[in-house]
């Protein structure tokens, strides 16, 4: 419904025009809004107009108006006075209410088509039909964006997002749940991978600078159909999900970026216990002490380069050497060779992933 | 506006990846400072830390008196701009700089003094009324720092804001940035990779690598006195020279086939204290502390030979690109040298600004 404080609003805007006072009742004859006190026109006087077939009447030297939304009355519109004048005047706010009712019922409307386009509530046919009638052009570029916030979101990073990207431009905003924001953005024609990352950025530091929210975005694959929304929506909410668990230190997620941790993601988990398993057949990687993970890491991040590691570690390369020996002990598992280094990754990810799903498991 | 306190901040992500590691610094009041690194350094996350969007791992932050971990980024007072200066396209110039102000529900006259003072700071008084599609891209960066300034925040975090303009722009919104630090008196933290940026704009900088602080210091101290052979490379443009060099029993450098270097009675006694005698340090030369006028080369007693395989003039200087012991070298000198590609040229160093770095623990062991 249409707030109370919207009607309020635009019945007092009228009345500091036309110097006429108006009030607003809902179809059981209560009050919504009023500029002034009206205490002779009762819930029932109101509610007997509502009934009545008749779209506007003269009682006790007041007008009653019937404001319409989609030809069914929605509200009683009463304005202080008689004669042609204040009978014009009526119908000048009851334009203007019916304005608003249409508006918000369209914004209404769009909010719910967009939902259920992207969560694939809708028939095919059905989604060209309410596109035409949402008047949302099906054939254009678009992709998902989906903003997620670490905390419950307050107003601001709807109103930040809604401002960066308006509906005027062809995009369309929703809200799924208490933390993310969709964001269906219209592209040009030109618009390259690297464009919608530098946006998704953009977004990024936006929320940080305005709102001061940290947040997420991850991003879908460009879509040519409407139909094809739900699709980069699924993609985007993938890689949010798989950014958290193997790329938690960025903000930004790109689908077609994920790279291996989209695969180990997609992966059931009793075949990734499976595989660890088989690969750690001495020690588990969760027995490994600080010291140990730090080295690993370290080695990882710099190629299997020994010497630049060991100078990273501030240890003697004899040092590095050692530690790398005693795990390849405990484990079997000798990561200076590339297919032990290979294989120790992709354990160390799929550890992470089922880390995180148990921390998780919704 | 605030001092800062960073006591043995880390920052570990779940997977592990440990981003910074014991992070230590006072900030005071007032006060421009850099964090300067390589990419992957850490120096956005510590900034992103001081902001409130990263969590702190472990360690205190204090802005002022207070302790501010666990305080919400809105509520800490500060104010950030970053690289994206993402302006609403829809709104203007006026309300652009007028929108977070009134997420915060401030009253509107306030909002409008607030965004009239800065927008005379910035002056971009005649641009008010404009959109961002209407602005340049040095304009556009000042309405976002006007952002920033109408908060009239305590600190102001700056991601290196100027790396979406042109080299000509930058250089320019450099001069301007200065100018606004000591117009809001305001302490700023400022990240960048850009050592020119670094050296021109701090009133002390924070080397990082590696999620470590490799040295805090003036831009003067670190250029001059560089604590280890990651700043004295990374400070400087064109960078310090580097060679392998074998110390000998009196105190001096033998470079092999390039020469010898004799150094001052200070830095030699540094080497032979420090039980570096025969063993192998690297030697570390600006560029500016090699030259090639023939009167001076014939003075001096530390002489480096080489072949010149590349002449850059530059106007008011000129650059000299040669490999010594395979080493890129490079010599800053006179625009009225004769030393062209191919010549073969002798090099007078300045051992009085020789910079002498332990092989292992990279660290130096004489300035």
């Amino acid at each position: 419904m249409i707030s109370n404080q919207t009607i309020k609003l635009s019945i007092d805007k009228l009345k500091t025009v036309t110097k006429i006072d108006f009030s607003v009742r809902n179809m059981e004859g209560y009050m919504v809004a009023s500029t002034a006190r009206m205490e002779e026109i009762s819930v029932e006087a109101a509610r007997q107009f509502a009934e009545s077939p008749a779209d506007s009447q003269e009682l006790q030297g007041y007008h009653f108006f019937k404001v319409m939304g989609e030809e069914v009355p929605e509200y009683i519109l009463i304005a202080k006075g008689s004669g042609e004048d204040v009978h014009m005047i009526g119908r000048i706010a009851v334009g203007q209410l019916e304005d608003l009712v249409l508006a918000y019922k369209e914004r209404f409307d769009k909010n719910n088509f967009v939902q259920n386009l992207i969560l694939d509530n809708l028939l095919l046919v059905d989604i060209y039909n309410r596109a035409k009638k949402l008047e949302i052009e099906p054939q254009v570029r678009r992709a998902v964006y989906i903003v997620e916030t670490r905390n419950e979101r307050d107003n601001s990073a709807m109103e930040v997002i809604r401002n960066l990207y308006g509906d005027d431009d062809g995009n369309l905003i929703t809200e799924v749940d208490e933390k993310s924001i969709i964001l269906i953005r219209r592209l040009d024609d030109e618009e390259s991978y690297e464009d919608l990352e530098e946006a998704a950025v953009g977004i990024r530091d936006t929320m940080n600078t305005e709102a001061m929210i940290d947040v997420r975005v991850s991003c879908g694959t460009i879509v040519n159909e409407i139909a094809q929304v739900s699709r980069s929506y699924k993609e985007a909410r993938m890689a949010l999900n798989v950014g958290k668990i193997f790329y938690s230190q960025e903000r930004i997620h790109m689908y077609r970026k994920l790279g291996i941790g989209r695969l180990i993601y997609q992966l059931p988990e009793n075949l990734c216990r499976l595989f660890l398993k088989e690969v750690f057949t001495k020690q588990q990687p969760e027995t490994f002490d600080e010291e140990t993970l730090t080295t690993i890491k370290m080695f990882f991040g710099n190629s299997l380069n020994v010497s630049e590691t060991a100078r990273q570690l501030f240890v003697h390369r004899n040092t590095l050497v050692y530690r790398l020996e005693k795990l390849s002990r405990s484990t079997g598992l000798d990561i200076r060779s590339f297919d032990d280094a290979v294989t120790f990754k992709i354990a160390l990810m799929v550890e992470n992933y089922l880390k995180y799903m148990e921390k998780h498991p919704s | 506006m605030a001092s800062l306190s960073l006591e043995h901040i880390c920052k570990v992500y779940p997977n592990g990846f440990e981003a910074v590691k014991d992070f230590n610094l006072e900030i005071a009041d007032k006060e421009f400072i850099i964090f300067v690194g390589p990419s992957g350094c850490g120096k956005s996350t510590t900034l992103r830390m001081v902001a409130g969007l990263e969590e702190i791992s472990s360690g205190t932050l204090k802005i002022g008196d207070r302790v501010v971990n666990d305080v919400e980024p809105k509520d800490r007072d500060i104010a950030m701009v970053f690289q994206s200066y993402a302006l609403y396209p829809h709104m203007t110039v006026y309300d652009n700089m007028a929108f977070s102000l009134k997420l915060r529900k401030t009253p509107k006259d306030q909002i409008d003094k607030m965004v009239r003072e800065a927008a005379k700071i910035l002056d971009l008084e005649k641009l008010l009324d404009r959109k961002p599609k209407a602005l340049s891209g040095g304009q556009r960066q000042r309405v976002a720092m006007g952002r920033a300034i109408v908060r009239n925040p305590k600190v102001f975090l700056m991601d290196e804001p100027l790396s979406n303009l042109d080299a000509k722009l930058r250089v320019q919104m450099r001069t301007e940035i200065s100018k606004l630090h000591q117009r809001l008196g305001a302490t700023i933290i400022y990240v960048t990779h850009d050592q020119t940026e670094a050296m021109t704009l701090g009133t002390r900088i924070v080397v990082m690598k590696d999620g470590v602080v490799m040295q805090v210091d003036t831009p003067q101290n670190l250029y001059n006195k560089p604590a280890n052979l990651f700043t004295a490379g990374f400070i400087g443009s064109p960078q310090m020279n580097f060679l392998d060099a074998k110390v000998l029993p009196d105190g001096g450098l033998d470079l092999g086939e390039a020469g010898k270097v004799t150094l001052p009675a200070e830095k030699a006694k540094a080497l032979l204290d420090g039980g570096y005698a025969g063993k192998t340090v690297i030697m570390g030369v600006r560029p500016e502390h090699l030259n090639d006028d023939p009167e001076v080369v014939a003075k001096s007693n530390s002489v480096l030979d080489a072949k010149i395989e590349v002449y850059e003039l530059l106007g008011a200087e000129v650059f000299l690109y040669f490999t010594t012991n395979g080493s890129n070298m490079t010599a800053r000198v006179n625009p009225k040298t004769d030393a062209r590609t191919g010549s073969e040229v002798k090099f007078a160093i300045d051992v009085d600004k020789v910079h002498v770095f332990d092989k292992e623990t990279e660290l130096t062991i004489t300035n």
